[in-house]
């Protein structure tokens, strides 16, 4: 078969194939081509039908029918079998290795919907750059007798292209040599296009965004992701969510956007949500909701210890030392050797994000020492902590401190981590140095 | 800001903080008051006295039709406007409909320009100053600053409007006469030399980036479904508050001008219709008003957009992002800002007619976002349950067609007429 005869071109376009003519062997004009509909469970889809539409109506016609296929016109069988759909029903072959795209569709769908409908002009989540873009154009491949889909297509030239002045990329590619930054050849590998779905009425084609990669990407360029959506996606990505996870991207969304994305969540899902949060990070979200919310979630928090620790938190200024801490500190009593130090480390190292200095306290939890972590790791295990923490000149700050002067002390004294103190010494908390980070940084106005 | 925060626990305060958080209907409000705006309803007013007010009700009934479709289209599909025309329509129409509404918006962020050198011109320093420095304190305020807080100064700076109203009263206007051509449309009244004054009159209430403007403000509120009917109330309420004070800047204008015979070329004279309030201050009243008006809309404006442009091209937005990060972004809202303030510094150009000309502009491009928005609105895909019933279609596309042929006998009598 030579279907691909007179299309010679290494890196064909999607949108090159818009309303190319589909003729039978005679001539005779069946329609315009307006999409194609592929089988998302390969890594590159390969097309399995054209679609095009006549008198309002859309039919589609399969690949094996099809003889000859070019920028200018396609050529079907002459016996060719009409399908009458806006989808295609799935190929049900199983596939190991499947793309983003097919995880998508909840396992319900048995009709896919036709690529250019889905994708072109559409956001995409990009997961590998990490950020929402938008498409413009499909590249495609001859791969055998079969035309697959390898990339999307976000940038200048592809903008270009889809204008109708692609006579003219030759000539502003020669200009642009020298400035290759600025044009840009956007392409987005296949495998790492997310599809955000829109408010499909049609609950056949529904795409949720139940997907690994998203879930596996870090916290802070989740949020990035999400604050470019907008907010069906965002929500719809948010709720997918883990508790953990929820809890992690959550701390990184700026302002007004993170009430909003707990908005609708019942008390007891924010308080689930809340306790996977360090203390400072779940005081700050509770700061910016209506007292009435925030008691209504406080009360929903099972850990009644981190309830007190919460609330307490909230009762202090977000800008002083007391609002800036959290109350998850690892503390130790100066009697205990490092061999039981390490002990209650094991069980309890995953509470404490930033670990450099651990603190010494007595019973009634005034602070008598500290000690950092390298100190302890080269201590043999029958030592005292009493014998190796420093006990004099502990640096240390009042609750009532402003973030300038925290700032400072920690520059001052080159402190990861300091701990807060009220006036009768005892430990309430420790600040590091990235939740200082923030203020300096501007960020937090 | 733990006193603040009890205080604001208190209901009444919680009343108070409701009205200043302003929802997008008042924000179009006070925006229709831009310096093209003042300088349209003055014109009408000292040009064609109450001849033309009976226009008013249909353009505030069309204005507010137009704003609830924004509105809920917002709501229910959680995106912009650009970003649903480049869905549906694709790239090419979004990217030639996005050139036609970047001029007009040049020319309104001229028309703001211009509203700030003709207000620094009344209090005698030159635009040469003004102007420049302007220019320069807005780019700083938006990529620096907070727009936010430029929003909010800027609705509270729109009190100053009031003052028309108060001035329409104190200027012993002939009541039956002002309610009966409101209320009585006469078609015949209306003379071929007012067509640019209607066309912009229609523009200047129903200016196309406001939409865009409308939309993304609400859909950045978040506000939900079951909102809808708060939305839509808040909507009618700000197109009433403009109707309000659209009215009695033409009654003043009417009052102080139109019986006089004084003919406004500049907008010192648009002053005037202040003096039955502020008397010899009259000037100094409106000016600052303009000037209020005028700058934040030039702040606001250009941004706007920059932010649909780039919406509908699929660009990197934000305010918060730096040059690098969303170059497009930056470079357009400059590159508004620089030429609309430049072009107004040419020499012997003449303020009032920029201001009155970019408005006329703003009606002729209207139809045609009006043809996008009813159609998306229409689109099941988009709105699901809430697309435009049989009824409100009519209504929508009947106000697009008269529009569409007010501009034609606009162009008719403008260019081939004379």
């Amino acid at each position: 078969m030579q279907r691909f005869k007179d299309l010679q071109d290494i890196n064909l376009h999607f949108s090159k194939f818009l309303n190319t003519k589909i003729i039978l062997n005679n001539n005779q004009k069946i329609g315009n081509l307006s999409d194609f509909f592929v089988d998302y469970e390969e890594i590159f889809p390969s097309v399995l039908a054209i679609q095009y539409k006549k008198n309002r109506q859309f039919y589609y016609i399969k690949w094996e029918d099809i003889i000859y296929l070019s920028y200018e016109k396609i050529i079907v069988n002459d016996d060719f079998q009409k399908g009458q759909s806006r989808t295609y029903p799935k190929a049900s072959r199983n596939k190991v290795v499947t793309s983003i795209l097919a995880n998508q569709f909840t396992g319900e769908t048995i009709e896919y919907p036709s690529i250019g409908h889905l994708i072109i002009d559409k956001q995409i989540v990009d997961t590998n750059g990490k950020k929402v873009v938008r498409v413009n154009d499909l590249q495609m491949i001859r791969s055998g007798q079969e035309l697959r889909i390898t990339h999307a297509e976000v940038g200048f030239s592809s903008m270009v292209r889809r204008l109708g002045f692609s006579f003219s990329l030759p000539i502003i590619q020669k200009i642009l040599t020298k400035y290759r930054n600025l044009v840009p050849h956007r392409l987005i590998n296949w495998k790492y296009v997310h599809a955000i779905p829109n408010k499909n009425i049609n609950s056949k084609l529904q795409l949720t965004l139940s997907n690994q990669d998203i879930k596996k990407m870090h916290p802070a360029d989740l949020a990035d992701i999400l604050e470019d959506l907008d907010t069906q996606g965002r929500n719809l990505i948010f709720k997918d969510l883990d508790n953990k996870q929820a809890a992690d991207t959550l701390s990184e969304i700026e302002g007004d956007l993170k009430a909003s994305l707990i908005k609708d969540k019942s008390p007891v899902d924010v308080a689930n949500i809340i306790s996977e949060m360090d203390t400072d990070d779940a005081a700050d979200i509770l700061n910016d909701l209506p007292e009435n919310r925030q008691d209504e979630i406080i009360s929903n928090i099972s850990d009644n210890e981190t309830q007190e620790e919460i609330q307490e938190l909230l009762e202090y200024e977000d800008d002083v030392a007391g609002g800036l801490m959290t109350t998850d500190v690892f503390t130790v009593m100066e009697n205990q050797t490092k061999r039981e130090v390490v002990e209650k480390l094991k069980t309890e190292f995953e509470d404490y994000p930033i670990l450099h200095d651990i603190y010494v306290i007595n019973d009634t939890e005034k602070l008598i020492g500290t000690l950092q972590l390298s100190t302890l790791t080269i201590s043999s295990d029958d030592t005292v902590i009493k014998d190796i923490m420093i006990d004099h000149d502990i640096k240390k700050l009042l609750d009532n401190s402003e973030w300038e002067d925290v700032a400072q002390y920690l520059s001052k004294y080159n402190l990861i981590t300091v701990p807060v103190v009220d006036h009768t010494n005892e430990l309430l908390g420790m600040i590091s140095v990235d939740d200082i980070l923030p203020w300096l940084l501007d960020e937090k106005n | 800001m733990k006193k603040i925060k009890l205080f604001l626990s208190n209901k009444w305060a919680q009343l108070l903080l409701l009205l200043s958080i302003v929802g997008p209907g008042i924000i179009t409000a006070n925006i229709d008051n831009d310096a093209g705006g003042i300088a349209t309803y003055s014109l009408t007013g000292a040009h064609t006295g109450y001849r033309l007010l009976w226009i008013l009700i249909p353009i505030t009934t069309a204005l507010i039709m137009v704003q609830e479709m924004s509105a809920r289209m917002g709501i229910v599909s959680g995106k912009g406007l650009a970003d649903l025309i480049r869905e549906k329509y694709g790239l090419k129409i979004t990217f030639y409909s996005l050139i036609f509404l970047v001029v007009a918006d040049l020319g309104n962020t001229m028309a703001e320009f211009a509203g700030i050198a003709s207000a620094g011109e009344i209090f005698g320093v030159s635009k040469y100053l003004s102007v420049p420095i302007c220019a320069l304190l807005v780019w700083l305020l938006v990529t620096k600053g907070d727009y936010k807080i430029v929003e909010r100064i800027f609705i509270f700076g729109c009190t100053i409007f009031l003052s028309y109203v108060i001035s329409g009263v104190l200027s012993n206007p002939d009541w039956s006469l002002m309610f009966s051509s409101l209320l009585k449309p006469s078609v015949a009244s209306i003379k071929k030399t007012d067509f640019p004054i209607i066309v912009g009159l229609i523009g200047t209430s129903i200016t196309p980036w406001m939409q865009f403007y409308i939309q993304s403000a609400v859909v950045e509120k978040g506000i939900s479904k079951e909102h809808l009917w708060h939305s839509k109330i808040d909507v009618i309420v700000g197109c009433i508050f403009m109707f309000v004070v659209t009215l009695f800047i033409i009654v003043s204008c009417a009052a102080t001008m139109f019986n006089s015979g004084i003919n406004i070329t500049s907008a010192k004279d648009a002053a005037l219709a202040l003096k039955p309030l502020a008397g010899s201050y009259s000037s100094i009243l409106f000016a600052i008003g303009l000037f209020n008006a005028s700058f934040f809309s030039a702040a606001l404006l250009p941004l706007a957009t920059s932010y649909y442009v780039c919406e509908g091209m699929g660009w990197e937005s934000g305010v918060d992002k730096t040059f690098k990060e969303a170059p497009n972004f930056f470079g357009i809202f400059t590159t508004l800002v620089f030429i609309g303030s430049v072009l107004v510094l040419i020499p012997n150009i003449n303020l009032f007619n920029i201001l009155i000309w970019s408005q006329v502009l703003n009606g002729v491009l209207i139809p045609l976002i009006l043809l996008y928005i009813i159609n998306l609105c229409n689109d099941p895909e988009i709105m699901g349950e809430y697309c435009n019933s049989f009824l409100y279609n009519i209504f929508s596309y009947g106000i697009t067609i008269i529009i569409f042929i007010a501009n034609i006998l606009m162009i008719y009598f403008e260019v081939f007429a004379n």
